[in-house]
């Protein structure tokens, strides 16, 4: 049987977070057991009017109801077609795809780097990580967005029981300044090993990148191309890899080592 | 049961039904999604004499039904096609179209002259009509180019050749003619139309080769028109594409000439609509009391 399926999935929940943030809950989907954080799925929009399908990574998975979520902001024809769909629709879901995070050792230090829309995935991981007995205090959830609204679901996240480090570009909620900024105050004030890994932005991934690698710290990124198929065979959604050609984001990726593709 | 059976050159294909050239990669993709067996073939992504990187991104570009790409013919070269690819191929019972692209008419002839002892290889396509490299337009758009390439391959070459054909010409019977004099045994159209899409806010084109080629749902009238032309002028047996994503779209194709049809665009949102297509082919022709898909090769009834 194929690790990937191609299934119609009903919107079982559509919640509206504010700021054209949306929560999506979608099933039955009988791989949501299989899925690793940092995997994503490519969606269908309803009404046949976007060509493409879109990717989303995996918020959360109820493996018993066999339901996945997924977050996402409105930015362009797709996802405003996806904000509009109800509880009761059938979308199309392919999944799941690419590689998701090598998860840490149970006994690392670990930062969690997660840009606006990029924090899907870092819950996920950190949910995956204190399902398999990690210490929720060694994981350090770095989360920011432009200001207080954008950061959303909050309270799932402090629920996890990770340290939560909350900054906003205004300074409206948290710390004042961007991700990386909180983290390098932090790592300033709290030497030690850790282990890095980031989703969001690419401007927030090129300083996440830089950060890591002054300091030799080891980790992953979650990175983003425009994807036609999902699955290896178009190369369309190519990046430059440091030590030269090319690597397919949806196959090789989306996550890679820091410092191994050229952002 | 219907027979879905057609054949092309002398080749048997299990069914009409085959994935295009740059959009099912070398296969081994697909085959974590289904058994490649179920196709009628697979034609591999253009193989150059030396492995290619292909064009920065982006390369693709969304359109009204449709896409525009400029991926810049990546592929392994032909020494890792055979070594790897072609290997891996082996084990599924289907044909397998090797699809060939150069840039002179000496670099088609060389990948062509390695792949003649690659009894895998059952047919080789050649891509004169990739439009995002220069000098392969310079053989898809000129008819004593096109014949050349084609009669020079067929010495080196021991199976079928196809020669597959670009629509941005403006006399595609001309090209197709000429290809079918040089000995081509079938003819594969259409490649990508020439396309552009640009970005308001920041005035640059939405691909850094700047131009691409469209394909899609939003081909498909074009192609058709050109499969039914070229029917009508040339002998040979022809391969129907252009934005088919379904049986319908399949049937089209059929009855305006072409005996075998591929599948590319619609792979990528979904990657089994071959499988799909098979199936709903075949329910098609017992709905319509047919006995095979050939009967309704050609059998259009035009004005
Ligand atoms: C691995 C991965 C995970 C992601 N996870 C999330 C997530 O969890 N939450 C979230 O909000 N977003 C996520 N995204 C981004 C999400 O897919 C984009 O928001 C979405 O593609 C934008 O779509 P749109 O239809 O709203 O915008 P549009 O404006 O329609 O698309 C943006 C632009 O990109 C073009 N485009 C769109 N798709 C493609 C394509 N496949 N190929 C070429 N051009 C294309 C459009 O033509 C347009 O120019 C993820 C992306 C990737 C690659
Ligand atoms: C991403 C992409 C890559 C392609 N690469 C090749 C190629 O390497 N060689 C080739 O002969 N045709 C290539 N094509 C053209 C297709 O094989 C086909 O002729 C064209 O897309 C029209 O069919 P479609 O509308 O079903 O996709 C490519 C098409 C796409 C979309
Ligand atoms: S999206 Fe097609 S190869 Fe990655």
């Amino acid at each position: 049987m194929s690790r990937i399926a191609i299934e119609d999935v009903k919107i079982l929940d559509s919640s509206d977070l504010g700021r054209g943030n949306y929560r999506l809950i979608l099933g039955p989907f009988g791989r949501s057991r299989s899925i690793m954080a940092g995997q994503f799925v490519h969606l269908q929009v309803p009404g046949g009017s976007v060509f493409f399908r879109r990717a989303f990574s995996v918020y959360d998975v109820n493996p018993e109801e066999k339901t996945l979520e997924i977050l996402f902001k409105v930015f362009g024809r797709g996802t405003a077609l996806l904000a509009k769909c109800r509880r009761g629709d059938t979308v199309n879901l392919m999944g799941p795809l690419g590689h998701g995070f090598d998860p840490p050792g149970k006994k690392e230090s670990v930062i969690l780097a997660a840009g606006g829309i990029g924090m899907p995935p870092l819950y996920f991981l950190a949910k995956q990580m204190i399902q398999k007995k990690h210490e929720s205090d060694k994981i350090h959830f770095f989360y920011g967005g432009n200001c207080r609204a954008d950061l959303i679901e909050v309270a799932r996240i402090k629920k996890l029981g990770v340290k939560l480090h909350l900054s906003t570009d205004d300074g409206s909620f948290g710390f004042k300044g961007f991700v990386t900024s909180g983290i390098k105050e932090y790592l300033e004030n709290n030497k030690g090993d850790y282990r890095l890994y980031a989703c969001g932005p690419t401007g927030m991934l090129k300083a996440i990148d830089r950060v890591a690698q002054e300091r030799t710290i080891p980790g992953q990124l979650s990175l983003e191309a425009p994807m036609p198929c999902g699955i290896g065979v178009c190369l369309g959604c190519v990046l430059p890899l440091t030590s030269g050609g090319y690597t397919r984001v949806c196959r090789e990726g989306p996550v890679y080592n820091i410092g191994e593709v050229l952002l | 049961m219907p027979d879905l059976a057609v054949e092309i050159a002398g080749v048997k294909f299990n069914n009409p039904i085959l994935t295009a050239s740059g959009t099912c990669g070398y296969g081994e993709e697909l085959a974590e999604l289904f058994d490649l067996s179920q196709l009628g073939g697979i034609v591999t992504k253009s193989i150059t004499v030396r492995p290619r990187e292909g064009h920065p991104p982006p390369r693709t570009a969304e359109t009204a039904s449709g896409m525009l790409n400029a991926i810049g013919l990546a592929n392994v070269g032909v020494d890792k096609f055979i070594e790897e690819k072609l290997k891996f191929l082996e084990k599924f019972d289907t044909r397998v179209i090797v699809n060939v692209a150069g840039a002179k008419v000496q670099e088609y002839v060389e990948i062509s002259a390695r792949l003649a002892d690659c009894s895998r290889a059952d047919m080789i396509e050649l891509n004169f009509s990739c439009p995002n490299v220069e000098a392969g337009m310079a053989i898809a758009g000129d008819p004593i180019a096109a014949e050349k390439a084609v009669r020079e391959v067929k010495r080196v070459f021991p199976r079928p050749v196809i020669a597959k054909l670009s629509p941005n010409v403006t006399d595609i019977v001309a090209i197709a003619r000429a290809c079918e004099g040089g000995g081509a045994d079938a003819l594969s159209l259409i490649n990508t139309l020439v396309g552009m899409a640009v970005d308001i806010e920041t005035f640059r084109p939405c691909l850094t080769n700047n131009t691409g080629g469209l394909s899609g749902p939003a081909v498909k009238p074009v192609a058709l028109a050109m499969v039914y032309k070229v029917y009508k002028a040339v002998k040979v047996p022809l391969i129907g594409l252009g934005g088919i994503s379904n049986y319908k779209d399949v049937v089209e194709f059929l009855l305006c000439g072409a005996t075998a049809v591929q599948i590319g665009t619609a792979l990528f949102i979904e990657p089994d609509a071959p499988i799909k297509i098979v199936k709903d082919l075949r329910n098609y022709l017992t709905k319509n009391k047919l006995g095979s898909a050939r009967e309704l090769v050609g059998q259009l009834r035009s004005y």
